[in-house]
């Protein structure tokens, strides 16, 4: 469990962004969260289930989104999360970071 | 605000899992074990969403404590024994930190204190006696000096400057007085609380008197009148205008109650002779220590140059920083003991540490079924860490309680001549000391367990069956340290408490010269005129004596310069013999204490005569010049081949610079220090010279005769005071005091230190055998002796503890020769001592090792085995 800290917080790092950037189109529940995460990487992304929910409820705890129970189309009860004004500057900012990163990384990478 | 459960949430997540698995067309059952499997494990994430609210971790945290505070109440045999032992160390540092912070640690209430130096002189060649400055002197510091900001000058001692109060109305009371020169509060960096400091106008000869009052003696005496100011009182006998009234605490010499202007005697000021003071300086704040030493040094030496007559040449400077001037040599002896105190706190330390170890070693196969039940290492750590720390705060609470009766038992004890220390009290600061002390206890009882249930170690404990595992390998490994270390500890202090208890004991036997311990002295100086103004002072005293005899009940009477044991002060005499011709005109005469007595004074307080005769009614002015002397004295003059009677001796101090003939040898007596012999030279009272304290004794109790004394003092000499009753015996206690301070200290450590050694040796020795339970009943059933099995759990314990012991008497050798100045009468390496100690350290430990060990061996090895 301890060795492997760097790792889980780069992997947290990203969840993060990716929850906040799903959440921007609109609320949505844990599950449709992971999915979605899920198909629009192809699947290469696998979410770790242990670590989406202790996720959200951290985004929740810092007040970045807002969770309240709703039913799913599948006609049951879910949690579904929005997110906050705090939550949307965060969203863009997180994502301005984000491509950033990216696009140095990517300079850095290409062939010399 | 508490999280609400995710089960809910993640049963929908599961729900939904399924649901699009069979929509692909997997079977329910394979759809279940599908979103079981991605969804691990399900606790963990329900444990982290809940470990992330602050309120959870309070949980947690009080969960731990619960859980602890049951653990500690079923072991409580063993705990009580680890939290008293705790408490014992907590308690007597925190008691000796309070000492240590009321005497030496708290600031003295003078602006920046360490700017303040205090200066004298010592000359190698006249002995280890302070040489002391004259008023001439202050100039020549102001004006060569230039890092002083401030320069006063007072006497050395408080002693002999003493002065009568009266109002008319009370009865005369004497007040400590002290003279200073008028900078004496700017250097000191404090004004007066009402009215105004001394000026230059205040101090010169024919200025009209004036006194500055402390704020005890305003309180006591004025009833916190701040209209005294300005006002008239009767100092012996003399009207002084009060200043002013100085702030609360200033002190200073200790034990003063009013200040008067010091150079307003002619006598005084011009003479570079009249040597009786010493010098305090405020140094400006860029200079340091040692450039002011260079400085004075520099000056003084010029001085030999400049006045040739007056000074010796080989005087040298002593410069000593307030603060350490204000503490003396208690500063060293409650280091000493503040040591003492830390090392019985590493002792309780360990000792406790050592029984934790024991449970946590007899408690492993808990905590490995706890961990392989899922238990994270961080939990099962954190459970130990609560562990220590309620017995910490146990132990703190304990040790605080002890701490209190300490205080106020040592307050009681303290000896007169350590500054402050009865203000010790329980504050905040020792309470951060007891905190600091209980937490630095819970990390040694904690941390070394817990490095030791590693994940490695936990593994191997449920592996190989618990017994012989790596775990108690380990931790057979530290006891074993712990235990070296303990006995180690308690050597050092048992040697140390043994060498004071000799000395003390051979202080209060010592000849000390003065037989008669029941003879009662006073303070008693008369000043002014009397009631026959004419009359000189020595027929006042002679009268005043005369009378005393007369009363019933008193057998004897007399009268003495200062009496013994008064302390450090007295009158030093440079003295040469006929024999030594005068041949040492203008070199440096060796110096005795002298004395002046009255006949009957050696008679009234024991010291016996060796030869020749005592004082008389006929040893007056215009008879022959006579002394009496010591007997080492006499031996001088004996080892020049001349008889010691009739032999004459001259002096360079007091009235009489003639040649005096002796006329008796008196046995050695100790005026300054019950340690401290040297030469005695005593001159009749009737042929010159003054006395100050009265002696006394009869057949009845002090209170008796001190109030016998007093009545006579109202009859013949009123308006005069008796100040500081004490009997020979009570003097010799007073003087013996801080040794008895240290000896009850190091004794209760010592005690202290010696439970703590054989309860570690116990609690090892009963872990131990709680341990081999198994290899002893097999040893047992095999035809083993009980005597063998005992020897064989034993021996490797009580090894360590003698290798501890060693190590603690080469450390208790050291010790007390730095510390030997502490000793009287007994060697730093006593044999018997060190033997003593070593050998009852071992008993003890013999007898807290076999103890366990005997009983684990009478059980029947049968019924162990078939249990198990």
């Amino acid at each position: 469990m301890a060795g492997d800290s760097k790792q889980v917080d780069l992997l947290q790092g990203t969840l993060n962004m990716m929850i906040l950037q799903v959440l921007q189109q609109g609320a949505a529940n844990g599950y449709e969260i992971a999915k979605f995460i899920e198909q629009r990487s192809d699947e290469l992304l696998q979410v770790d289930h242990g670590s989406l929910y202790p996720a959200l409820r951290r985004l929740e705890a810092k007040a970045m989104i807002k969770g309240d129970w709703r039913i799913s189309p599948t006609k049951r009860k879910a949690r579904y999360y929005s997110l906050t004004p705090a939550g949307k500057k965060l969203a863009g900012t997180e994502h301005s970071r984000w491509r950033t990163l990216v696009h140095a990384i990517t300079r850095v990478m290409r062939p010399v | 605000m508490y999280p609400e459960d995710p089960n809910e949430e993640l049963d929908f997540h599961c729900a939904e899992m399924k649901a699009e698995r069979i929509g692909l067309g997997d079977s329910e059952e394979q759809a279940e074990r599908f979103s079981r499997a991605k969804m691990g494990n399900r606790t963990t994430t329900r444990e982290e969403v809940y470990e992330m609210h602050p309120l959870e971790c309070l949980e947690a945290f009080t969960r731990h404590l619960r859980f602890a505070v049951r653990t500690l109440a079923r072991h409580k045999a063993s705990y009580a024994m680890a939290i008293g032992i705790l408490a014992l160390g907590i308690g007597m540092s925190v008691a000796m930190f309070s000492l240590v912070d009321a005497v030496l640690l708290r600031p003295l209430p003078f602006l920046k204190q360490d700017q303040i130096e205090v200066i004298w002189k010592k000359d190698p060649l006249a002995g280890p006696v302070v040489e002391e400055l004259a008023y001439p002197e202050l100039r020549d510091l102001q004006e060569s000096i230039k890092e002083f900001e401030a320069v006063a000058l007072m006497p050395t001692t408080l002693y002999g400057y003493a002065r009568v109060l009266s109002n008319g109305e009370a009865e005369p009371v004497q007040i400590e007085s002290t003279p200073v020169s008028h900078d004496f509060f700017r250097v000191l960096g404090v004004t007066p609380a009402i009215g105004r400091d001394f000026s230059e106008e205040d101090e010169h000869p024919g200025a009209g008197p004036v006194v500055m009052l402390s704020d005890r003696i305003w309180r006591e005496h004025f009833s916190s009148d701040a209209s005294i100011v300005g006002r008239m009182i009767n100092l012996n006998g003399q009207g002084y205008t009060v200043l002013g009234v100085m702030g609360r605490g200033v002190e200073f010499p200790r034990g003063v109650g009013m200040w008067v202007p010091l150079g307003v005697s002619k006598n005084v000021v011009e003479r570079r002779g009249a040597t009786f003071l010493q010098a305090i300086a405020r140094r400006r704040p860029e200079t340091s220590h040692q450039a002011i030493t260079t400085a004075v040094n520099a000056l003084f030496q010029r001085q030999i140059v400049d006045h040739p007559e007056s000074y010796s040449k080989t005087q040298e400077a002593v410069v000593t920083a307030l603060p350490e001037y204000w503490t003396g040599s208690a500063r060293l002896h409650l280091w000493i003991m503040m040591a003492a105190a830390l090392l019985l706190l590493l002792a309780a330390m360990i000792g406790a540490g050592n029984l934790f170890l024991s449970q946590i070693l007899s408690r492993r196969w808990e905590i490995a079924t706890r961990g392989a039940l899922g238990a994270s290492r961080r939990q099962i750590i954190l459970q130990l860490a609560a562990e220590s720390m309620v017995a910490a705060i146990l132990a703190s609470v304990g040790g605080l309680a002890i701490a209190h009766f300490m205080i106020r038992l040592l307050t009681r004890l303290a000896p007169p001549d350590i500054p402050r220390l009865g203000d010790a009290a329980l504050n905040l600061e020792s309470l951060c000391v007891a905190v600091g002390a209980s937490v630095a206890a819970a990390m040694v009882c904690a941390v070394v367990p817990v490095w030791l249930v590693t994940d490695k170690h936990l593994e191997s404990a449920l592996r190989e069956g618990g017994l012989r595992s790596s775990l108690s390998r380990s931790g057979a490994r530290t006891k074993n340290a712990f235990m070296l270390a303990q006995a180690a500890v308690t050597m050092v202090l048992l040697t140390m408490a043994c060498l004071l208890g000799l000395s003390y004991r051979s202080m209060m036997t010592a000849d000390v010269g003065f037989a008669n311990k029941d003879a009662l002295t006073v303070n008693l100086v008369l000043r002014g005129p009397g009631l026959f103004s004419n009359m000189p002072g020595t027929q006042r005293y002679t009268r005043f004596l005369d009378r005393l005899r007369q009363e019933p009940g008193i057998t004897s009477a007399g009268a003495v310069l200062v009496r013994p044991l008064e302390g450090p002060i007295g009158w030093d005499a440079s003295y040469e013999f006929e024999f030594e011709g005068g041949g040492k005109e203008g070199k440096q005469l060796p110096k005795a204490n002298y004395e002046v007595i009255t006949p009957g004074y050696l008679r009234t307080v024991g010291t016996p005569s060796i030869e020749g005769r005592d004082f008389d009614e006929h040893d007056v002015e215009d008879g022959e010049a006579v002394a009496i002397i010591n007997q080492s004295l006499a031996a001088r003059i004996r080892a020049s081949g001349y008889a010691a009677i009739g032999h004459r001796v001259k002096l360079r101090t007091g009235l009489r610079r003639d040649w005096l003939k002796i006329v008796g040898v008196v046995a050695d007596a100790r005026y300054r220090s019950i340690t401290q012999t040297g030469m005695d030279i005593y001159i009749p009272f009737l042929q010159g010279g003054t006395v100050a304290y009265a002696a006394v004794r009869g057949t009845r109790p002090k209170a008796e005769l001190l109030s016998t004394m007093r009545r006579i003092m109202a009859e013949l000499e009123p308006g005069q005071a008796l100040a500081g009753a004490a009997t020979i015996g009570e003097l010799e206690e007073t003087n013996a005091a801080r040794h008895r301070f240290n000896m009850v200290l190091l004794l209760w450590f010592a005690a202290c230190a010696a439970v703590l050694a054989a309860a570690g040796v116990y609690g090892v020795i009963a872990g131990a055998v709680a341990e081999r339970r198994r290899e002893i009943a097999i040893k047992t059933a095999l035809g083993a002796g009980r005597g063998q099995v005992v020897r064989d759990v034993t021996a490797r314990c009580i090894g360590y503890v003698v290798a501890g012991e060693v190590l603690g008497m080469a450390g208790a050798v050291a010790l007390a020769r730095l510390g030997s100045d502490l000793l009287y009468g007994v060697s730093y390496s006593d044999p018997f001592v060190l033997g003593g100690s070593f050998a009852f350290l071992l008993l003890a430990a013999a007898i807290s090792a076999w103890l366990p060990a005997w009983l684990a061996t009478g059980s029947d090895p049968r019924s162990l085995l078939q249990s198990e």
